[in-house]
């Protein structure tokens, strides 16, 4: 292994990593600097509900597809959505795999689920990217990060469906690739819309809140 | 912050600065974290009935709002505006078509926010975003007028307190001519009550019959109830506007004249905004801590049929019936099994719409969209999906808990000719109601008059003059009004009726507003200072209702009466007879 893709494994994503975190951290004292709403009547609605229900049910409501209309409604949509992110899930486990514990990839099955589900994310990357083009509804929303961002992601998957095997012998050329792909991903996430998984639990846990102290969460589905 | 700012308009620099003062967390949140997936897109009315244009999809809209925040609340906005889709706000044009959106493409109905993965609130920042408008003088002129008639009458329609109080007492007489009892009263001011009944003031202008149901069940009931002189009205136009200063002096009114009452329990009749403005909204807005219970009038409705206070017959509502989740209810204060439980007890053919409860359409009225007439053909347009909604139960009845939604439904079933009838839990339960036996006896026995002989030919004395540029328009008062024995005499324009008031002498004018060369209100001020018609009662009549200013304005004493088109049969009957002082 080159001094170079050494360095890459380790020293730069510790250092990417280390910068990801202070401009998160700075990002999260930045949203707290905003005085949280204020709730001051009595709750309403239905005695099933509540506030920590409300919050909980809000937190869960992604795993819930039945839960909003719109999951419901677009199941292949959702199958993208589940994949695409179990996809970044295991790229990144992927890039803490190979320079601590390389070991796990000698048998092959782990590194053939691995290429798997990231290939499959590439292929929802790419699904995603047609759709954004072609769509004229999130073609009129779309600015220059939405797009960068998923090519960024589908450039990454394709790098590391191919790091997978870690066979710096056969070429380190993939390999360099990917973990200078993972160090600059770690930083641009916090400046781009990437960083929506940091704004999750905030966003999600006001609005069950609020949901939750007004009877709404759970919600009450159509009923036919 | 800087974006240019020396090019910007003044008011856009205003409504930056005070956008700063209205961010919170929640909001922060929600302009932050949206990921531009689409999810919201087909949970909008507007969208699924405009598929042609992106323009209406809600990240769209709220992309116009985030855009400025982005541009000057968040780094990497204000480091690579055009990266991230930042943008500032520079001219009075560009604050014009953010009011088109933020008024004219939204009605805040919340079901985006429920369908987005992120938990965005849209409708909550849009709300925001109408207030700074607002703040900045650009707002629809609807919204300019009922604000103004909040702010200074006390409510929203501009209703004099006379006209309320008399109000009540013709239907606290008309209570006790029904219950052959001179205690079953509407009681005014009463000290002490269990309970404190707040209003809509369209139930005083449009709907009075509303009242005397609601005091019926009350009466039945055996309620210590009371209706408050003042601080009465439960509607709150802040809700609408985004204006917050507004939205908490009105709800403190409210809670101010109860407290002042020693009144228990303050019970909002049935209105989705008026309800989410007392009940939930008001006490933040007017950062008041409310020390009375409140509750919206469905809860007492069922409360007092489960308690046996009043009994009821549901055979006497066997109409096929369908219920209309209004979204300040529902989708904003959990009112979902509530009115279905109390509407399976007083009718014996519910029928759901679908989708419903939360996932309901809005009645594409809210928001204060009825008093936004230059965004009214949107509305109706966009009110497709509502209508499909409504003909697909195949009921003749479409019920709601909201008198914005009863405005919104009735104008699109009139529009897409649905052939349905609007109405309200109250009125079914006072259908359904049974009354004791000594008072049904007395029922029965003055059944046998009905109340169309009492007011047939109850015109028959007065001559009218019906002024309106639209042919339809004249030929329907003309008919109804001939119908109930007036001479009517026509005008279709402010010359001719100018001419006609002075020649035939009528004894009421009914005038609308906008017309072609003349209007409205130059003829009301010309029949004002001429002594020849200066004693002519007036009744306006607009569909524009913020052209009311054009009256407002003049200095010549107000006209006798106003009514908003579209006028229905018995509202205008009862109007002009009350004009009149006839019955």
């Amino acid at each position: 292994m080159s001094e170079l893709l050494h360095f890459s494994e380790n020293e730069l994503q510790e250092y990417a990593l280390l910068i990801m975190a202070c401009v998160y951290t700075l990002r999260i004292i930045w949203l707290l600097h905003f005085k949280a709403g204020r709730e001051r009547q009595a709750p309403t609605g239905q005695f099933r509900t509540n506030t920590n229900k409300g919050i909980v049910y809000s937190w869960m409501n992604i795993a819930m597809p039945w839960a909003m209309e719109s999951t419901r409604k677009k199941a292949f949509f959702y199958a993208q959505f589940v994949v695409f992110h179990l996809g970044v899930v295991f790229a990144i486990g992927l890039s803490f795999i190979i320079p601590y514990a390389p070991g796990l990839l000698e048998s092959g099955i782990l590194t053939a689920i691995l290429q798997a589900v990231i290939g499959l994310a590439f292929l929802v990357s790419l699904v995603r990217l047609y759709r954004r083009i072609t769509d004229k509804y999130i073609r009129a929303i779309s600015s220059p990060d939405d797009y960068f961002s998923l090519f960024l992601l589908a450039v990454w998957f394709f790098f590391a469906v191919f790091a997978a095997p870690n066979k710096p012998e056969q070429g380190e050329a993939v390999l360099l690739t990917f973990f200078i792909l993972t160090a600059f991903f770690l930083i641009y996430v916090p400046f781009s819309k990437i960083s929506h998984y940091l704004y999750y639990p905030f966003t999600r846990y006001y609005f069950g809140k609020t949901m939750g102290y007004r009877g709404v969460y759970p919600l009450a589905k159509s009923k036919h | 912050m800087s974006d240019n700012r020396a090019t910007q308009s003044h008011k856009a620099k205003k409504l930056i600065e005070r956008m700063s003062k209205k961010l919170n967390r929640q909001m922060v949140g929600s302009m932050a974290a949206c990921v531009h997936c689409g999810m919201c897109t087909e949970a909008c009315h507007y969208v699924l009935t405009n598929p042609d244009d992106p323009t209406y999809a809600p990240a769209y809209k709220a992309d116009r709002i985030r855009k400025i925040f982005k541009r000057h609340f968040d780094w990497t906005g204000r480091v690579l505006p055009w990266w991230v889709g930042a943008k500032s706000i520079k001219t009075d044009a560009e604050l014009e078509e953010l009011k088109d959106i933020v008024f004219g493409k939204c009605t805040n109905c919340r079901r985006c926010s429920i369908n987005c993965p992120m938990g965005v609130d849209y409708a909550t920042f849009n709300r925001m975003a109408r207030g700074l408008l607002v703040s900045v003088g650009v707002m629809p002129e609807g919204v300019a007028v009922v604000s103004k008639d909040q702010w200074e009458i006390g409510n929203q329609m501009g209703v004099l307190k006379e006209e309320y109080i008399d109000t009540l007492e013709w239907m606290s007489e008309e209570l006790s001519d029904e219950m052959d009892d001179p205690e079953a009263i509407i009681p005014i001011d009463k000290m002490d009550a269990d309970v404190v009944y707040s209003i809509n003031p369209r139930e005083v202008k449009y709907d009075p019959r509303t009242i005397a149901d609601a005091a019926k069940i009350f009466f039945l009931a055996g309620e210590n109830w009371t209706m408050p002189s003042e601080g009465w009205d439960m509607t709150n136009f802040g809700l609408f506007s985004g204006d917050d200063d507004l939205g908490g002096a009105v709800a403190l009114r409210l809670y101010e004249k109860v407290s002042e009452l020693h009144g228990k329990k303050l019970v909002i009749s049935e209105c989705g905004h008026g309800y989410r403005s007392t009940r939930c909204e008001g006490p933040n807005w007017s950062a008041h801590s409310v020390p009375f219970e409140m509750e919206s009038s469905v809860l007492t409705m069922l409360r007092y049929i489960k308690e046996g206070r009043i009994e009821v017959d549901k055979t006497k509502n066997n109409v096929p019936v369908t219920f209309h989740d209004s979204c300040n209810n529902a989708r904003s204060c959990g009112l979902f099994e509530e009115p279905r439980e109390l509407l399976n007890l007083v009718v014996t053919d519910f029928r759901e719409m679908v989708p419903n409860r939360s996932e309901n359409y809005c009645c594409t009225g809210g928001g204060g969209a009825m008093s936004m007439t230059e965004y009214t053909p949107q509305r109706l347009k966009s009110a497709k999906i509502k209508a499909d909604q409504l003909k697909a139960t195949g009921a003749k009845i479409v019920v709601t808990s909201c008198h914005n939604c009863v405005d919104g439904l009735a104008d699109l079933i009139r529009h897409y000719k649905l052939g349905m009838e609007v109405t309200q839990l109250v009125n079914l339960v006072a259908n359904a109601v049974i009354v004791p036996e000594k008072i049904a006896v007395e029922e029965a026995a003055t059944a046998e008059k009905p109340k169309e002989v009492a007011v047939e030919h109850s015109l028959e004395k007065f001559k009218i003059l019906v002024v309106d540029d639209e042919d339809d328009i004249r030929l329907y008062y003309t008919v109804l009004l001939e119908d109930n024995g007036a001479t009517v005499i026509q005008a279709s324009d402010g010359e001719e009726a100018l001419k006609l008031a002075k020649s035939e002498k009528p004894d009421l004018i009914t005038l609308d507003l906008n017309m072609p060369g003349k209007d409205g209100g130059e003829v009301f001020e010309q029949l004002r200072k001429d002594p020849g018609t200066a004693q002519i009662k007036v009744c306006i009549i607009t569909g524009r209702p913020e052209l009311r200013r054009l009256i407002y304005n003049r200095p010549v004493p107000q006209p006798e009466g106003f009514l908003d088109k579209p006028v229905d049969d018995s509202r205008l009957l009862y109007d002009i007879r009350k004009i009149l002082e006839v019955g």
